[in-house]
């Protein structure tokens, strides 16, 4: 299960980040670590960046990299 | 701050700014400095945010960071700064007091670290950070891979992702000590924040793009309406000015180059301060509100359909005042090939160097009817010009981004900060260096180019009475232009627009003192000319026919639309691309655009009749 199987508003906890490592390390970096919990906030059309809070922030991340986050 | 490190002029203490409403994220770049292992203050700022201040614990912050000093402050409120300064005066002075706690490398992690450094350097608390650093990024410290290979995967044996190492063991930290900080302070992730609330309207899928629609329409409605009137004071300052320095200063050179150059001159830029500030000022406010964070997290996707992100709607809304600050905010766009083709097209966003020659124009050769029921036709053809570079824009970011390879992977990560009410100083700040900016080029290009061209455009002095065309044909000026003519008369451009063409290069604005330059020493009269009416009635003096023409005033605007003008966006470009060719190829393109724009436009409009 992945970061984008959330429906809005549903929380999960990140269990793994795949992807490369520049871009593991961006999410890292913003509080994205396994162990954390999040919540999607909200989708755009046609599979534009999606909303998710994490920790105290709400973050913008494409769809295609939420797809790399992986939930327990 | 790692040449700091290195031992190179170290600062004597590092003041660390952090969102105290935000910690566990904030605390991330001060466990970085902290390695440095230089006295450090930590300070709390937007404590206005919190809903009691002694929701942290200040004494046992200081302590678990192991820093000189916690104060906390609201920049917005103005408060705190004294204990501030204190703060910093205190640390000068008492420099035993770097005793840095920070533990952010836990033991399995720094055994290995060791292992790795201590054959090398002494072990000191920078010296790991590197190595970690080393082996998140599978670099080794001397060549030797081997090395680096063992002990990553005796990290991988620990259970830890090596890739994200560094990142990982500093917010391990953070978190542990966090609730000892905050312990009142629960991150409640199912809570909704008033801003959360606000998006459901600003950021839905169909109000939220309209809300930006109409929020654009009404930025730009106000660029033209409301500064109009500020346009007119200034207007009538600089013709009492003329009239006060003709009234008072005996005929002779210096009052020409005073009225003819200076004040003719600078005084048809500064007429359009009003209009700079007016945008400066509603961009600054979409900025420090988040509001445009939101812009480009609703734009991302059709932004990068077009080869461009998410990122590049404030750099090409930027460039509608001027391209410079639009190019180099590009920074913040993540991928390398996104952000070179954002500034490859962001030229072509109408600046509002180009109003004054668009507004000329119009004003002078386009007749204020109204067309299909409501539309004004002048204001019809600057929305055109306006759409013209904007569309084109576009279509060549997708053309380009064919051709340009990418460097590194594209990513579009952002905060969505919480909406804010902007702080007043820092929007009037924001307001003001940006009309210092326009001043200041006004007064250095705009005036050395106006003296210039009044002597271009004056000398060698003929005798007047021993020919009837006026001598301006005879100036220098005159003799440059007229060896234009052949390469611009297809666009229907004659020897005068040629000149403002060639002093445009300085920038674009300088078209319309140019004319009025050349104008005012055609003349030969006292008083300043008034520029639209010399165009309109300019008549070749063999033919008597019209020089300007509605039809070449257009083909003039597509010109301006398109072309290559601005000598300090193309020097920005070489700066942030570091090499040449860049700029020179947006050089190349578009002069080959506005060219073949004007080109089409004139012929064209021949062909089907118009003049």
């Amino acid at each position: 299960m992945t970061l984008i199987d959330l429906s809005p508003g549903e929380v999960g906890t990140i269990s793994n980040i795949k992807g490369n490592r520049h871009l593991q390390n961006r999410l890292v970096e913003l509080g994205l670590l396994s162990g954390t919990d999040v919540r999607l906030v909200k989708c755009t059309p046609f599979n534009g960046p999606v909303e998710i809070k994490v920790r105290d922030s709400y973050l913008s991340i494409r769809w295609d990299d939420a797809q790399l986050v992986e939930l327990k | 701050m790692l040449s700091w490190a290195k031992g190179e002029n170290p600062p004597a203490v590092i003041v660390s700014v952090v969102d105290a409403s935000n910690l566990s994220r904030n605390l991330y770049l001060t466990t970085q400095l902290l390695d440095l292992d230089i006295p450090t203050i930590v300070v709390l700022n937007m404590m206005d945010q919190l809903k009691d201040s002694s929701q942290i614990d200040i004494q046992k912050l200081k302590k678990e960071l192991g820093v000189s000093a916690v104060v906390p402050i609201s920049a917005k409120m103005n408060w705190g700064f004294d204990a501030l300064k204190s703060a910093i005066q205190k640390s000068l002075v008492n420099v035993a007091q770097t005793n840095h706690q920070s533990q952010w490398i836990n033991q399995d992690i720094s055994h290995q670290i060791k292992l790795l450094i201590e054959p090398h350097f002494s072990s000191s608390k920078f010296a790991a950070a590197h190595a970690l650093r080393r082996i998140s990024r599978n670099e080794s410290l001397n060549g030797e891979n081997s090395h680096i290979e063992a002990i990553r995967n005796s990290i991988l044996e620990l259970g830890y992702n090596t890739d994200t190492l560094e990142a990982t063991l500093r917010y391990k930290w953070i978190d542990g000590i966090l609730p000892f900080v905050q312990p009142k302070i629960r991150t409640k992730i199912q809570k909704e924040t008033r801003s959360e609330r606000w998006d459901k309207i600003l950021t839905h899928p169909w109000m939220g793009p309209a809300i930006f629609m109409a929020i654009l329409y009404f930025i730009f409605q106000s660029i033209f309406t409301w500064a109009s009137i500020p346009m007119d004071w200034i207007q009538a300052g600089i013709d009492n000015i003329s009239m006060f320095v003709l009234s008072n200063m005996s005929p002779g050179m210096l009052r020409d180059i005073l009225v003819e150059g200076i004040i003719g001159g600078v005084g048809a830029i500064v007429i359009f301060l009003p209009q700079i500030l007016i945008l400066s000022f509603f961009l600054t406010m979409l900025e420090d509100t988040g509001y445009m964070a939101r812009v480009a997290f609703m734009l991302d996707k059709s932004m990068t359909k077009m080869g461009l992100h998410g990122k590049s709607i404030l750099p090409l809304m930027s460039a509608y005042a001027c391209a410079i600050p639009g190019i180099m905010s590009t920074r913040t766009i993540d991928s390398w090939k996104e952000r070179l083709v954002t500034i490859l097209i962001l030229p072509l966003m109408s600046c509002s160097a180009r109003l004054p020659v668009y507004t000329l124009l119009i004003s002078a050769f386009i007749p204020p009817i109204t067309v299909g029921g409501y539309f004004n036709l002048q204001g019809l053809t600057l929305v055109v010009m306006y759409f013209l570079g904007t569309v084109t824009a576009l279509i060549l970011a997708k053309i380009f981004s064919r051709f340009i390879k990418e460097k590194s992977s594209s990513s579009f990560v952002m905060e969505l900060p919480p909406y804010r009410l902007p702080i007043a100083r820092s929007v009037i700040r924001q307001v003001f260096i940006r009309g210092k900016l326009f001043l200041v080029n006004a007064g250095k290009i705009i005036m050395a180019i106006s003296i210039l061209l009044w002597f271009l455009a004056s000398f060698p002095k003929v005798d007047a009475s021993l020919t009837d065309v006026n001598p301006i044909h005879h100036s220098y000026a005159g003799k440059i232009g007229h060896a234009m003519e052949p390469v611009i008369r297809p666009l229907g451009f004659d020897w005068k627009i040629g000149i403002g063409l060639l002093t445009s290069f300085a920038a674009r604005e300088v078209m319309v003192s140019t004319m009025a330059t050349i104008y005012n020493v055609e003349d030969r009269g006292d008083e300043t000319v008034n520029l639209r009416e010399a165009m309109r009635n300019d008549v070749d003096v063999k033919t008597g026919v019209p020089v300007y023409t509605p039809l070449i005033a257009l083909a003039l605007m597509v010109f301006y639309v398109f072309a290559a003008q601005c000598m300090a966006t193309f020097a920005i470009v070489r700066q942030e691309t570091n090499s040449w060719k860049w700029p020179l190829f947006m050089i190349a393109y578009l002069t080959i655009l506005a060219y073949t724009g004007a080109f089409i436009v004139y012929r064209g409009g021949l062909l089907l009749g118009y003049s």
